[in-house]
C-alpha cells in the first residue's frame, strides 16, 4: 500500500514537473514541443536519478558512520567537486564537459584521501574517523577553493560558486544518459549489502557475531555511496539537505530494514528533488530559486509532520 | 533647463551629505575601488592623479601601470592606506561600506558611488569631476551621457537577451546599464521586467521569450560562440540554433562607461549585419 | 573428538599488542551439547578474552581453539553464525526497532544477499520469540522494553539463529533479581529442553553455582579451577581468588559463597 503510494507520488511528481515551468507551454502542444523534450523531460529524469542517489548514499551512509545526522556531503566530497571546477576555471580549461569532469576528479581525491584516514591501524574502516576525516577534508578544500577564488583573477571564477550551490540547469540527454548507465552498479553494490548494513547498526561486534564481514562491507557501501555522491555533484552541484532527510523520511514509513530502506530513499529522494526543482522553476518565475533551497523548504516540513505520526506511536 | 536645476540641487545635497571635505580642495592621490570609477577618472583627466586601482582595472590600458591594491569589492584597508591616498572611491555595498569607515577612521576621505545605469555614470562624472580639479571636464562627459539619454528610446528593431553564464543560466535584467544600451540601440532586452541588474533563470524561460540575438561580452570582439551553444539543451533557444549571437568588446560594455555612446553606436552597427 | 563437543579450547596463550603479560595463560575449556558451563573471575581475568580466542575472533599464540572440529579462525562468519549464537555485552541499536525485527536478524546467517525470507524463517522467529517469552512484546519499541525483556529479546535473537551453542556474556549485568533468575531460568530451560550448550560469563557466582553444569574459574589469564561448582567454589581457591574472606552454604545442594565482612 505504502509502495503504491510512493510510485504514485513519483508519477505525479514527474507529471508535474514536465507540465509546469516558467514558460507557458499548453498541454496540448507539449509533445511538440522542443522545451518539453530537450528540457523539461531530461531535467525531470536527471532530479530522479540525482535526487534518488542521493537519498540512498545518504541512508547508506547514515549506517555506515552510525549518525543519523550525517549527509552524503559530509563526508568532503563536496569540498573536493568544489576545488575540482574552481581550479579547472582558474587554469583556464575550455570545453563543455570541462567542469563535470573536474568537479568528478575533484570529489575522487577527496574520497581517496578520507579512505586513506580512515583506514586506522592499517585496515580497519573506522566510521567515526571517516566522518571526523571527511568534515577535515571538506573544510580544507573549501579553504583552498576560497583561497583560489579571491587570488585567481578569472571573473567567472565568481559564478563558480553560483554553480556549486547547485541546481539542474545543465539537464540534457547527454547528462541523464551518463547517470542512467553509470547509476546501476553502485545502487546494486548498496543493495547487496542491504543485511549486512543491517546487521551493522547493532554495533561491530553484535554484528561481526551474526556473520557480517564488517570490513568489506564498510568498504564497499563507502565506495558505492561517495561514487553516487560524487556523480551527483559533478552533474548538478551540491545539493543539500536530500541525502540528509530522505532516509528519515524512509525510516519513518517504512522502517529501517535496509532492503526496503534503500529502494524507498532511492524513490523518495527522487520524488523530493524533482518536487523541489518543480518549485524552484516556477515560484518566483521568470526567475528560478536555487534548489538547495527550496528542498530545505519542502523536506524540512514533511519530516517535521512524520516525526510528529512516528513520535506518537 | 530648470529639469537640470533640481536634479543640481538633489545633487548638491547629496553630495554635502556623503562628500565629507569636500571644499578640502581636488584630490592629488586617488585609489580607485572599481573598474568603472578607474576608467572614468582616467576619461576626467585625472589618471595621473591615480596611485591604486583595483586588479580588475584594466582600462585604459594606462591604468595596469598604477599599482594594484588588490580586490574592490572586498578591498584591504591596509593595501589602501599603504598608497597614502587623500581620497580613495568605492564601489557602494555592505562589504565596502565597511572599508569606508575603517579608511575614515583612518582620516582618509571616501566618496562612496553607486552606478548601475547610464544617468549615474553622468552624475558620478560630475562628482569626481569636482573632486580631482576636473570639473570641466566632468560636466562635458556628462553632457555627452545626458544627451545620449535625452531622446525618447527608440521603437526597438530586434529583441535580444544577455547571458552571461550557462550554469546555472544567468541574464541580464531591467536594472543593468546594459539593458540601458541595448534600448538605446534599439534592441529591446527580453529580460528588462526583471528589476535587478542580473537573475538566474531557467533555459526555458530564454527558449520562450524567443530573442533574436544572444548578447555576450568577451575580452575580444572576435571571440568564438561559447561552449554551451554546442549543448543540445541550449539550442532549443532559436537564437542558439541559428548562432546568431552579438560579442560585445569587454571594455566597452564590461561596465558603465563615460564611452556609453561609443558602445551604443557599435551595437546598432553588429545588429544592422 | 567426543560427540557433542562443541567448543574445543586446549592450553591457549593469547596476550594483546602492546600489553606486558599475557591475557590468556595455557587455558583449557570444552564445552558439549547439553552442557551449560559458566565462566566466572574477577574483572581483567580473561573471561571475554577467552570467548573471543574461541570464536576466532583472536588468533592465540599458542595452543588451539575449535568449534566442531574446525579451527574457530578458519570457519567463514556466516557458517560460524548458524552454529554460535553470541549475546555480547554491549549492544547500541542505532536507530529504533521492533522486537520482532531485531529478532529476525538472527535468521540472517541463514540468508543470502540476495534470498528473501522464507516460511521457515519466519517460524524460527516466532519460535525463538516464544521460547523467552517475549512473544507477547513482538510489536513493541525495544526502547520501551525493561532491561529483563530486553536481555530476553537478544536472547530470542540468538536463538533464532537455530544455534548449537549459546554464548552471553555478562548477560544479567544490570538486571534486578527477578529478572536474573528468569534469565537464568531461560537459559537453564533452553539447554535442557533444546539440547543447546551454553557458555554463560558471568559476575554472579551464586546463580551460576545453582545453575550451570560445569564453572571454570579465570584468575589473571589462568583457570584456577574447573568442574562441578562443589569442585571449584571451595573456600580457599575462592577465597584466593577473589581476594575477600568469604563462608560457602548450601542451597538446593549446590555451594553459596558468602563475603564475610570485615571487622
Amino acid at each position: 500500500m505504502k509502495w503504491l503510494g510512493l510510485i504514485l507520488a513519483l508519477l505525479a511528481a514527474t507529471l508535474a514537473a514536465i507540465v509546469l515551468g516558467p514558460a507557458s507551454v499548453p498541454a496540448g502542444e507539449l509533445l511538440h514541443s522542443p522545451i518539453f523534450w530537450e528540457l523539461r523531460l531530461p531535467r525531470a529524469l536527471l532530479g530522479l536519478l540525482v535526487g534518488g542517489s542521493l537519498g540512498v548514499a545518504g541512508a547508506s551512509l547514515q549506517s555506515l558512520v552510525r549518525n543519523p545526522l550525517a549527509d552524503p556531503f559530509l563526508l568532503g566530497l563536496s569540498g573536493g567537486a568544489g576545488l575540482g571546477a574552481v581550479s579547472a576555471i582558474a587554469l583556464h580549461l575550455g570545453g563543455a564537459w570541462t567542469l563535470p569532469l573536474a568537479a568528478f576528479a575533484g570529489a575522487l581525491l577527496a574520497l581517496g584521501l578520507v579512505f586513506r584516514l580512515g583506514l586506522v591501524a592499517g585496515s580497519v574502516l573506522d566510521p567515526r574517523v571517516l566522518l571526523l576525516g571527511g568534515v577535515a577534508v571538506g573544510a580544507f578544500c573549501g579553504a583552498v577553493t576560497t583561497a583560489i577564488v579571491t587570488l585567481a583573477e578569472a571573473s567567472e571564477l565568481r559564478n563558480a560558486f553560483l554553480w556549486l550551490w547547485g541546481g539542474l540547469s545543465g539537464a540534457s540527454w547527454q547528462t541523464v544518459t551518463l547517470m542512467a548507465v553509470y547509476v546501476p552498479l553502485p545502487l546494486v553494490v548498496l543493495l547487496a549489502a542491504a543485511r549486512p548494513l543491517d546487521l551493522l547498526t547493532l554495533g561491530e561486534e553484535p554484528a561481526r557475531h551474526l556473520g557480517a564481514d564488517v570490513l568489506a562491507t564498510r568498504r564497499r557501501v563507502y565506495l558505492a555511496a561517495s561514487l553516487l555522491t560524487a556523480a551527483a555533484v559533478a552533474v548538478t552541484g551540491v545539493i543539500g539537505f536530500v541525502g540528509l532527510i530522505v532516509p528519515h523520511l524512509g525510516r519513518a514509513l517504512f522502517g529501517g530494514r535496509h532492503r526496503v530502506l534503500l529502494p524507498a530513499s532511492f524513490l523518495a529522494g527522487g520524488i523530493l528533488l524533482v518536487l523541489a526543482d518543480t518549485l524552484a522553476r516556477t515560484a518566483v518565475a521568470p526567475r528560478e530559486l536555487p534548489v538547495g533551497i527550496v528542498t530545505a523548504l519542502v523536506g524540512v516540513p514533511l519530516f517535521v509532520l512524520l516525526l510528529r505520526r512516528w513520535t506518537a506511536d | 533647463m530648470r529639469r537640470w536645476a533640481s536634479l543640481f540641487a538633489v545633487l548638491a545635497l547629496t553630495c554635502r551629505a556623503t562628500d565629507r571635505g569636500a571644499a578640502a580642495g581636488p584630490a592629488h592621490r586617488i585609489v580607485s575601488l572599481a573598474p568603472s570609477i578607474t576608467e572614468l577618472l582616467f576619461a576626467l583627466g585625472a589618471g595621473g592623479q591615480v596611485v591604486g586601482r583595483t586588479v580588475y582595472c584594466l582600462y585604459p590600458p594606462a591604468a595596469r601601470a598604477v599599482p594594484s591594491v588588490g580586490d574592490g569589492l572586498n578591498p584591504s584597508v591596509e593595501a589602501v592606506a599603504a598608497r597614502h591616498p587623500d581620497l580613495v572611491v568605492l564601489y557602494r555595498s555592505p562589504q565596502t561600506e565597511m572599508a569606508a569607515r575603517q579608511l575614515e577612521a583612518l582620516g582618509i576621505r571616501t566618496m562612496m558611488l553607486r552606478h548601475d545605469r547610464l544617468e549615474d555614470v553622468a552624475r558620478t562624472a560630475q562628482r569626481l569631476g569636482r573632486a580631482t580639479g576636473h570639473a570641466a571636464t566632468g560636466d562635458s562627459i556628462a553632457r555627452t551621457i545626458d544627451s545620449l539619454l535625452a531622446p525618447p528610446i527608440p521603437v526597438p528593431a530586434v529583441r535580444i537577451a544577455y547571458v552571461v553564464w550557462d550554469a546555472p543560466p544567468i541574464v541580464i535584467g531591467g536594472g543593468s546599464f546594459l539593458d540601458e544600451l541595448a534600448a538605446r540601440a534599439g534592441a529591446a532586452n527580453v529580460f528588462h521586467d526583471l528589476s535587478t541588474p542580473s537573475a538566474t533563470v531557467a533555459i526555458e524561460t530564454i527558449a520562450s521569450r524567443d530573442p533574436d540575438w544572444i548578447a555576450i561580452v568577451r575580452d575580444s570582439a572576435g571571440a568564438p560562440p561559447p561552449a554551451w551553444a554546442a549543448r543540445r539543451e541550449w539550442r532549443t533557444i532559436r537564437a542558439v540554433r541559428e548562432g546568431r549571437f552579438l560579442v560585445l568588446p569587454a571594455d566597452l560594455f564590461g561596465q558603465p562607461s563615460p564611452r556609453a555612446p561609443e558602445a551604443v553606436a557599435l551595437m546598432r552597427q553588429l545588429l544592422s549585419r | 573428538m567426543d560427540r557433542g563437543l562443541i567448543l574445543d579450547v586446549r592450553d591457549v596463550s593469547f596476550r594483546y599488542a602492546g600489553a606486558t603479560r599475557d591475557a590468556l595463560a595455557g587455558v583449557s575449556l570444552a564445552v558439549s551439547a547439553g552442557e551449560f558451563v559458566a565462566l566466572l573471575g574477577p574483572n581483567g581475568s580473561g573471561k571475554t578474552t577467552l570467548v573471543r580466542v574461541a570464536l576466532g575472533l583472536h588468533a592465540p599464540r599458542a595452543g588451539t581453539a575449535t568449534v566442531l572440529g574446525r579451527p574457530a579462525g578458519e570457519w567463514p562468519r556466516q557458517a560460524l553464525a548458524r552454529v554460535v549464537g553470541v549475546v555480547p555485552q554491549r549492544e547500541d541499536n542505532l536507530f529504533p526497532q521492533r522486537v520482532r525485527e531485531t529478532v529476525r536478524l538472527g535468521r540472517y546467517p541463514h540468508l543470502g544477499a540476495w534470498t528473501a525470507e522464507r516460511a521457515e524463517d519466519r517460524a524460527a522467529v516466532e519460535q525463538a520469540l516464544e521460547r523467552c517469552d517475549v512473544a507477547g512484546l513482538a510489536d513493541r519499541w525495544l526502547w520501551a522494553l525493561s532491561g529483563g525483556e530486553y536481555q530476553r529479546v537478544r536472547i530470542a535473537r540468538a536463538l533464532a539463529q537455530e544455534p548449537q551453542l549459546l554464548v552471553l556474556d555478562e548477560p544479567t549485568a544490570s538486571l534486578d533479581l527477578r529478572h536474573e533468575m528468569e534469565l537464568f531460568e531461560l537459559v537453564r530451560g533452553l539447554v535442557d529442553g533444546q539440547g543447546l550448550a551454553a557458555v554463560l560469563v558471568t559476575h554472579d557466582v551464586n546463580l551460576a553455582a545453582r545453575f550451570a553444569d560445569r564453572l571454570v574459574l579465570l584468575a589473571d589469564g589462568v583457570v584456577r579451577a574447573a568442574g562441578s561448582p562443589a569442585d571449584v567454589l571451595r573456600r580457599d581457591i575462592a577465597e584466593a581468588v577473589f581476594g575477600w574472606p568469604l563462608t560457602i552454604s548450601s542451597v538446593d545442594d549446590r555451594p553459596q559463597l558468602t563475603p564475610l565482612r570485615r571487622r
